[in-house]
């Protein structure tokens, strides 16, 4: 049963952008996936704090849906490559900001609140 | 516990999910100091809190969000 997940990769900026590709597709096909992956890539950012000696990285932001018994090994290949500095893999099960709170959610949310406050 | 006037801005904006890769945003939920605020202070409801929570530790080990700020000594 394949699931939804979403991975941000932070790749060493010193590389090119054409190795950086290069290592992502490699990596990419280590999940043996059939459906098409969604690669957006943010490009070089500023770190909030230094990793190692690094305060630049490049960021690459990937959906994909695989089987769960491949991650490992994906991960394992990720671990090896020392172009990745770091990796964060999610499972992406929410749909951001859709769908949003139906009408009555939200009115009952307010009503709660107007209640609260009749209580003071 | 004074019950926070605001309405909470993620069920305000109608969010979802609370996204941890939306820096500008969680950056307003953390004091100068990088700590995530209370949500007696942001005003932020119990459940949208508890995935600010998530998404800013998230957010940090990917380094968009720093752990601590303004410390003398240099990390």
């Amino acid at each position: 049963m394949s699931r939804l997940y979403e991975a941000v990769y932070i790749f060493d900026s010193t590389l090119e952008d054409a190795a950086i590709q290069e290592r992502i597709a490699r990596h990419h096909a280590l999940l043996h996936t059939t459906e098409e992956i969604k690669v957006d890539h943010w490009g070089r950012r500023q770190l909030a704090y230094k990793i190692g000696r690094r305060e630049t990285g490049y960021y690459v932001l990937a959906r994909f849906s695989c089987e769960a018994g491949v991650l490992p090994e994906f991960e394992r290949g990720l671990k090896l490559d020392e172009g990745v500095v770091r990796y964060l893999i999610t499972l992406h099960e929410h749909e951001l900001g859709a769908p949003p709170m139906t009408e009555e959610e939200l009115a009952a949310a307010r009503r709660r609140e107007e209640e609260d406050e009749d209580e003071e | 516990m004074r019950r926070a006037r605001k309405a909470c801005p993620f069920c305000e904006g109608r969010v979802h999910y609370v996204d941890y890769k939306d820096d500008r945003t969680l950056g307003r939920y953390i004091t100068d100091h990088g700590k995530i605020l209370p949500s007696r202070l942001s005003g932020v409801c119990a459940r949208h809190q508890r995935q600010l929570a998530v998404a800013i530790k998230r957010a940090r080990y990917l380094a968009l969000v720093p752990y601590m700020r303004g410390h003398q000594g240099a990390a």
